[in-house]
């Protein structure tokens, strides 16, 4: 095992801690990942060392701080658990003396986190080029990273509370290498967050500039916004509010019987969870803005955490629009997407949302945002008819009648649509959903029967899109509509595929070809 | 019947060269059964000898039942397992209650593995899987003789790198 290439002047001043412990990366990918350098979106080991000559730059010095105070405030959430069923015991600990040796563990512990956040900061050291990022980071278990910058997927710019109060940011490369693949640059200063982005999405997009001259952020056209009271207004129409109003008749129920108001405590958990789930919710859509730039779609929003997506044309995989019941006298609708690199981890509730809550003609927009040209003369009437419509109005197929002893409701509502550019799938009655999948995206399908099914002469398909909100599929088609379907997808898909533009989205548009 | 009739429906399209897998799966598969059962099987016996009443004999009796009826279910699901090649897309098709079929083309292919477990190799299989960036993709093949094994992958990954597109 040796330690990592030098990877540049950056690192002769860095001392190695203890070179015993020191573990490079395996030299080999691990198992499950991509196979080959050539098509791995991030390497990691030997594949991963970084061309000569790079200009390698550190984090905003001011990172440990911010990353260190997060160690401390999980040891006061955990200590705060562990006394708060016994307050007696805590007062007892905490009495006399015992409050200097609480501080005592605090400080050395706050020591400890911010020392090693130091160090991390140290070791951590980024680097560009035209074809990829490299970062380079880790104390004992040291790694190097690259990421292929034609893979991007998207590019976040995210702030955590106290970053965002010290004008710090993260910026989040998305690659789909699968989970924790994702490049985070954190913290920089807000403008070089940004710079680096308008940098990155330039580089990505294949522009060719003059040598030294900056990339300018591309320009942004806002699309749509959620006002606050409308955020308040579709969390009130939610399960979670229902359950809170039944949970609040059950108490006063309960305290009208037995005459103990102390019943009220019990839910209070409940309560407090509920609150919560309000809390996040509200926290994550608040300032939701939506805009489209030639590096494709940009999402804002946050109360506390602020995130800027950016999400480059094509790269969405799957989309979906989808109403609840409560939601349909407001006709409003929640449109959510697939991207590839996006989900999967705890942010994906905040990530994989293009439009929290709008109305029909909003979820159209953001339809359009994913997908200009749907491939049809009427997207308008098509989009109406999948969103609202029954039967086969609009084009869609629907599943036969003797397929309702498998989905006696919606039945009439379950169907599809081919258009040129997408797969068009319609489902649910009392929560309506509508599912659209481009052609080019589609990675595998698949058709599955069970013994009901065969009884009844239909078959489910499937649409394998990367993981994320959306699962595409058509349940209970009839088995010749199913076979004809799968063949036609299969060769709709190969077709877009050969036709998609370039992964590197702007090459077209400034290389027209060898005329010009 | 685990040959499908032809026509029907959509795990039959046409023109596909259906490959069956080496029948070798299903002895390897029994084997699997035998192993698992086998042992409940041997203390349940014995535990039914030593207390000596005849109820007892039921858990046993249940065991063997069990065994015997994925005996019969075993070779059946073995023989329902076919794989092709079509010149852009390789199909799986699985199941005879539950039945299954995975179109995956060459293109979206991110990576291929074969792997062999110790029982695998005794009895001379492998399993080729194939995965996209889906995670639904449900595409492997169990009971592939080695050499045909390390054919495909290489057929595969030939294939996928002549048609590979982005995600």
């Amino acid at each position: 095992m040796t330690t990592p290439a030098d990877p540049g002047p950056a690192r002769a001043d860095v001392p190695d801690p203890a070179p015993t412990t020191i573990t490079a990366p395996a030299t080999a990918p691990p198992t499950g990942a991509p196979a080959g350098p050539d098509e791995a979106t991030v390497v990691t080991g030997a594949a991963a060392t970084a061309p000569a000559g790079l200009e390698w730059n550190r984090m905003h010095p001011v990172t440990p701080a911010v990353k260190g105070w997060k160690v401390v405030v999980v040891l006061v959430v955990i200590a705060a658990q562990q006394f708060s069923d016994d307050v007696v015991q805590a007062r007892d600990l905490l009495a006399g003396r015992g409050w200097l040796v609480a501080l005592a563990v605090l400080a050395g512990a706050a020591l400890l986190a911010f020392g090693y956040a130091a160090l991390a900061w140290r070791m951590t050291r980024y680097a560009l080029d035209d074809e990829a990022v490299y970062l380079h980071s880790g104390v004992l278990f040291r790694q190097q990273r690259k990421a292929r910058l034609d893979r991007l997927q998207a590019v976040d710019v995210v702030q955590p509370i106290l970053a965002r109060l010290l004008g710090l940011a993260e910026l989040k490369l998305e690659v789909a290498g699968g989970p924790g693949s994702a490049v985070s640059l954190a913290f920089l200063k807000e403008d070089q967050a940004d710079t680096l982005r308008a940098e990155l999405l330039a580089r990505a997009a294949g522009l060719r500039r003059q040598e030294g001259q900056p990339a300018e952020s591309a320009p942004e056209q806002p699309v749509l916004e959620v006002p606050a009271s409308r955020v308040v207004g579709a969390m009130i129409r939610s399960g979670a509010a229902v359950g809170l109003v039944l949970g609040l008749v059950a108490v006063a129920v309960i305290i009208a019987v037995t005459g103990e108001p102390t019943a009220a405590l019990a839910l209070a958990p409940g309560f407090l969870g509920v609150a919560g789930v309000f809390w996040s919710q509200f926290s994550r859509d608040f300032n939701f803005h939506a805009a489209i730039s030639p590096d494709g779609i940009r999402l804002r929003h946050g109360l506390l955490e602020s995130r800027s997506q950016t999400v480059p044309p094509g790269r969405v995989q799957a989309l979906k629009v989808q109403q609840g019941l409560l939601w349909r006298r407001s006709g409003w609708w929640r449109v959510e997407v697939n991207v590839a690199g996006y989900g999967g981890a705890q942010d994906s509730a905040a990530e994989n949302v293009l439009l929290p809550v709008g109305d029909r003609d909003e979820a159209l927009t953001a339809v359009w945002l994913v997908l200009p040209d749907l491939g049809t003369d009427d997207p308008r009437g098509v989009l109406t008819a999948a969103l609202e419509g029954t039967g086969d109005e609009g084009g869609f197929t629907t599943i036969p009648r003797r397929a309702r002893w498998l989905d006696p409701w919606a039945w009439r509502r379950t169907g599809y649509r081919v258009t040129e550019r997408a797969l068009l799938i319609r489902s649910g009655r009392l929560v309506r959903r509508l599912v659209v999948v481009p052609h080019e995206r589609t990675q595998s399908l698949g058709v599955e029967q069970g013994p009901l099914q065969r009884r009844l002469g239909v078959a489910s398909l499937a649409v394998h899109s990367t993981p994320g909100p959306v699962s595409p599929r058509v349940p209970h088609l009839a088995v010749d509509v199913a076979a004809r379907l799968l063949d036609e997808q299969t060769r709709r898909a190969r077709t877009a595929r050969a036709g998609a533009g370039p992964e590197q989205w702007m090459r077209s548009a400034v290389e027209p070809g060898p005329a010009s | 019947m685990s040959t499908p009739r032809p026509g029907d429906g959509p795990f039959e399209p046409d023109g596909v060269d259906w490959q069956p897998v080496s029948p070798r799966l299903a002895t390897a598969r029994l084997a699997t059964t035998a192993i698992v059962l086998g042992v409940p099987l041997l203390a349940a016996a014995v535990t039914a000898v030593l207390t000596g009443a005849t109820w007892v004999w039921a858990f046993p009796a249940a065991i063997a039942v069990l065994g015997l009826w994925i005996a019969v279910l075993v070779p059946r699901q073995v023989r329902a397992i076919g794989y092709a090649e079509r010149a852009d897309d390789l199909l799986i098709r699985k199941g005879i209650v539950f039945r299954s079929m995975v179109v995956v083309p060459y293109g979206r292919m991110q990576y291929v593995d074969v792997q062999a477990g110790p029982l695998g190799r005794a009895f001379g299989i492998a399993q080729v899987q194939l995965h996209t960036a889906s995670p639904g993709t449900d595409a492997a093949i169990d009971g592939l003789p080695p050499q045909e094994a390390a054919r495909l992958r290489d057929q595969l990954a030939s294939r996928g790198e002549a048609r590979l597109a982005g995600l």
